[in-house]
C-alpha cells in the first residue's frame, strides 16, 4: 500500500524541515523588506549573477522561485487562464512567464504578497527567443526597467566540461564570452549603484566567492556520496530543497552552514545504512525542472516497485557549475559560473556529456525526462541526451508535461506511465 | 560554396567571399523521420527539413553553412548539427555560427562587430574586399523593388515556407506584401555605411541596429503599424505558427494596434506552417469578405 500523498512528498531529513522553515521565514522577511518597507529589490532569472546583488545587499526575487511559489499555491491555472483572456496564445511558454501572468492578472486578493511592488530592475539572460519579450513586458507592467544580458554563442565544445570547469574555466567557457559578461556585470553594477545608492565592493565579492566554493563543496561531497551509496540515503524530493534553498542564498552564513549540515546528515544516513526507501530496487534519474505542483510524484513508486528517484540536476550541478578557483579574478570567475549556466543543461554536447557521465557515476537503471510541450528551451537537448543514455544502456522515458502548469499534469496517469515504462523495459 | 541559415546575418561578408550560394533552400516535401529522432517538437518546422537534407548528403557540395544567433531555432540547430557531426551521424559542410548580439548596449554592438571580424577571418575576407562588397550590396539595397500598385494586403507574423500565402491573397484580388522564409533569411537590411575605414565595424553596427527578427528590441506593434503605413495596406493578415515563441508575446499589443488602425485584419495563431489546417480557406474568406 502506498503511503504517499499525491501532492506532498515524505521528508526524512531534519535539515529539510530546517531549510523549508528558513525559506518560509526568509519569504516573510523579503516581503517585509520589499513590500512593507519599500526597499529597492530586483527580479532576476536563476541564471543571472545573484552574487552582485548579494554583495550590494539588494534583495532579489528569483523568477523561478517566484513561479514555484505561485505554483505551489495552486494558482498557476488561474493566472495562465488570465493570460489567455488578455489575448496571449494558449501555448505561450509557461516556465518563465508565471510571474508576468500573476502581475497581468492584477488581482491583489489572490496574488502572493498581494502582488509584487515595483522593482528597481529586472534581469534576464537571453537564452531563448521569448525571455526578452516576457521580461520587457513584465518590466513595463511593473513600471520598472529591464536589464537583459547576452547568451553568446559558444564554439569551444568540450563534452567533458564538467571535469575541467573548476580550474580551467577560462578555457572551458571561452575568454571572450567571459569578458562580455564581465562588461555586462559592470554595467549592471553601475545601474544598481545609480538607482539604489548602494556600493559594490569587489573585495566582498572575492570573499563571497570563497564562501560559495565552501558551500558548493559540501553539496558536491554529498552528491558524490549519494552516487556511491546503496541504498540512496536521500530522495530527490529532499535533495532539491537542501540544494536550492541554500542556492538562493549562496555564500551567506546560513547557506554555508546548512550545506555542511546537509552533507553531514547525508553521510550519517549512509553510515547507518538508511535509505530514502526501504525497498530500493531501481535507481531512477529525473531530467528536467522539478514538478513543483506534485512533489509526491517522485516517491509514488518507491513502495510498490522499489523505484527511487536518486538523481536530479540540482544537486550534482553544484560542483561543476558553481565551484570556481578564483585566481584573484572574482568577476571573471563569477562570469564563468553564469555565462553558460543554462547552456550546459540544455545544449549538446554539454548536456548529454554531463548527464551520461552522471548516470554512470550514480548507477542509474532508468531515466525519466520531462518534455514540456510549449517550451523549446526546456525541451532542448533532451532527445540527443536520451540517445546518449540509451547508447550507454540506460532506458529513457520521455513524458509530455509542464513543470509549472498543473492543468497538464495528472498524478495517477504520470505514475502509471512510469510504472508501465519500467515494466515494458523489463525493469519492474 | 557557402550557404546561410537564419536572419540578420552579415550578407556583405558572405558576398565578399565570392562563394556565397545564398540562404539554404528548404524542401518542404521532405520526410523528417530521422530528424525527428534528434530534434524536439518545438523547433521551427524548417529545422527538421534542413537536418534531413543534411543527413541525405544533399549539402555535401557546400564548404560551410553559416548559422545566425539572432533567432533561436537557427542558433540551437547549430549546436545540434555540430553534435550530430561529432557522433558521426551527419557529415557534410562545416557549421559556423555568427554571434549576433542585439541588446541595445555598446558591449553587444562590440560583440556583433567581433563576430563579423571572426567571420571575415574564417573566410579570408580582407577590408578591401569587404568594402567593395558593401558597395555592391548597398546597390541592391537601393534598388529594392516596391510592391506593385493595387489593393495591398500585408501578411505579417511567421515567414511562410514559400509563396503559398501570396497565391491565396492574389487569388482574392490583392497585391501581397509578405516575406517567405527565403526572403527573411535573405533580407540584407538597411544601408551599411561606406568608406568608414573599418568596414567590419560598419557591418556590425548595421546588424546590431537592424530592427527585424525575434531578438530585435524594437516595439513590434509599432513595427507592424509602420509597415502597414509604408505599404499602404488595405488589409492585414497576421499569421503565426504553433512553434513561434517570440512574436506571440506581442499579440495583445498588435491586436490593439490593428483595431485602432481601422484596417480590416485577420489574426491567426498556432497554425500549421504548411497550411494543412484550413488557413488558406480562412484567409480567402476574410479577403473575399472585404472585397465584396
Amino acid at each position: 500500500m502506498s503511503t504517499v500523498d499525491v501532492t506532498r512528498s515524505r521528508k526524512t531529513l531534519a535539515c529539510t524541515a530546517e531549510a523549508n522553515a528558513f525559506q518560509k521565514q526568509f519569504g516573510l522577511q523579503l516581503r517585509r523588506r520589499v513590500v512593507d518597507e519599500g526597499e529597492p529589490f530586483a527580479i532576476v532569472q536563476a541564471d543571472t549573477p545573484h552574487e552582485i546583488f548579494h554583495v550590494m545587499d539588494i534583495p532579489i526575487i528569483t523568477n523561478q522561485w517566484w513561479s514555484a511559489y505561485i505554483s505551489a499555491k495552486q494558482l498557476s491555472t488561474r493566472y495562465f487562464d488570465a493570460m489567455v483572456e488578455a489575448g496571449y496564445p494558449q501555448n505561450s511558454c509557461k516556465y518563465c512567464s508565471l510571474g508576468l501572468a500573476c502581475t497581468l492578472a492584477n488581482d491583489p486578493k489572490t496574488a502572493p504578497w498581494g502582488g509584487l511592488p515595483k522593482p528597481t530592475v529586472l534581469v534576464a539572460r537571453l537564452t531563448c527567443d521569448c525571455i526578452q519579450h516576457v521580461f520587457s513586458q513584465w518590466s513595463e507592467a511593473l513600471g520598472s526597467e529591464f536589464f537583459p544580458m547576452e547568451a553568446p554563442a559558444w564554439e569551444d565544445k568540450d563534452p567533458q566540461w564538467f571535469e575541467h570547469s573548476r580550474g580551467e574555466w577560462a578555457r572551458v567557457y571561452q575568454p571572450d564570452r567571459i569578458a562580455l559578461m564581465v562588461d555586462e556585470m559592470r554595467d549592471l553594477i553601475a545601474l544598481l549603484e545609480n538607482r539604489t545608492g548602494r556600493k559594490f565592493d569587489e573585495a566582498k565579492l572575492h570573499h563571497l566567492m570563497e564562501r560559495i566554493n565552501e558551500q558548493e563543496g559540501y553539496i558536491w561531497e554529498a552528491a558524490q556520496a549519494i552516487g556511491k551509496a546503496r541504498p540512496c540515503p536521500v530522495s530527490i524530493a529532499e535533495q532539491m530543497p537542501n540544494t536550492m534553498i541554500p542556492q538562493w542564498h549562496r555564500g551567506s552564513d546560513w547557506a554555508v552552514a546548512h550545506a555542511k549540515k546537509f552533507r553531514d546528515e547525508v553521510i550519517d544516513r549512509i553510515d547507518q545504512g538508511l535509505g530514502a526507501s526501504s525497498n530500493e530496487k531501481l535507481r531512477l534519474m529525473w531530467i528536467g525542472a522539478g514538478v513543483w505542483h506534485d512533489p509526491g510524484f517522485y516517491q509514488a513508486l518507491e513502495e510498490k516497485l522499489g523505484a527511487v528517484f536518486v538523481w536530479s540536476m540540482y544537486m550534482p550541478f553544484a560542483g561543476p557549475q558553481y565551484i570556481r578557483e578564483i585566481k584573484n579574478a572574482p568577476m571573471e570567475a563569477l562570469a564563468s559560473r553564469i555565462c553558460s549556466m543554462n547552456e550546459v543543461l540544455h545544449l549538446p554536447p554539454w548536456m548529454n556529456g554531463w548527464i551520461t557521465s552522471e548516470a554512470e557515476r550514480c548507477g542509474i537503471d532508468a531515466t525519466v525526462v520531462l518534455l514540456p510541450p510549449d517550451n523549446r528551451l526546456s525541451q532542448s537537448g533532451t532527445k540527443l541526451t536520451a540517445l546518449s543514455l540509451e547508447k550507454a544502456g540506460v532506458p529513457v522515458l520521455m513524458i509530455d508535461a509542464d513543470m509549472v502548469d498543473a492543468k497538464r499534469w495528472d498524478h495517477d496517469r504520470m505514475v502509471g506511465l512510469v510504472a508501465s515504462f519500467l515494466a515494458d523495459r523489463g525493469l519492474a | 560554396m557557402i550557404a546561410s541559415i537564419g536572419p540578420n546575418l552579415p550578407h556583405d561578408v558572405l558576398v565578399a567571399t565570392g562563394r556565397f550560394a545564398g540562404p539554404l533552400a528548404v524542401d518542404t516535401r521532405r520526410s523528417t523521420e530521422r530528424a525527428s529522432q534528434w530534434l524536439e517538437s518545438k523547433f521551427a518546422p524548417w529545422t527538421k527539413m534542413v537536418v534531413e537534407a543534411w543527413a541525405d548528403g544533399d549539402l555535401d557540395h557546400l564548404e560551410a553553412v553559416v548559422f545566425s544567433r539572432a533567432e533561436d531555432s537557427s542558433q540551437r540547430l547549430y549546436y545540434y548539427v555540430c553534435e550530430l557531426q561529432r557522433r558521426g551521424l551527419l557529415r557534410g559542410p562545416e557549421a559556423v555560427i555568427v554571434d549576433i548580439a542585439k541588446i541595445p548596449r555598446p558591449s553587444s554592438e562590440g560583440r556583433t562587430t567581433e563576430a563579423v571580424r571572426a567571420l571575415c577571418r574564417r573566410f579570408d575576407v580582407g577590408d578591401d574586399a569587404l568594402e567593395q562588397a558593401i558597395g555592391q550590396t548597398n546597390e541592391r539595397r537601393r534598388a529594392m523593388p516596391q510592391a506593385p500598385e493595387g489593393r495591398r494586403c500585408l501578411v505579417a507574423g511567421t515567414a511562410a515556407p514559400d509563396d503559398r500565402i501570396n497565391r491565396i491573397v492574389e487569388g482574392c484580388g490583392f497585391v501581397t506584401v509578405a516575406e517567405t522564409l527565403a526572403d527573411e533569411w535573405g533580407n540584407i537590411g538597411p544601408l551599411v555605411t561606406e568608406g568608414t575605414g573599418d568596414p567590419a565595424a560598419a557591418v556590425g553596427a548595421q546588424l546590431h541596429q537592424f530592427s527585424i527578427g525575434p531578438r530585435s528590441f524594437a516595439d513590434p506593434a509599432e513595427e507592424l503599424l509602420s509597415r502597414m503605413r509604408a505599404v499602404n495596406a488595405q488589409a492585414v493578415v497576421v499569421w503565426r505558427i504553433e512553434e513561434d515563441e517570440a512574436q506571440a508575446w506581442h499579440l495583445p499589443a498588435q491586436r490593439r494596434a490593428l483595431e485602432e488602425s481601422g484596417i480590416p485584419s485577420l489574426v491567426m495563431t498556432r497554425r500549421d506552417w504548411l497550411l494543412r489546417d484550413g488557413a488558406a480557406d480562412e484567409i480567402a474568406s476574410f479577403l473575399t469578405g472585404i472585397a465584396s
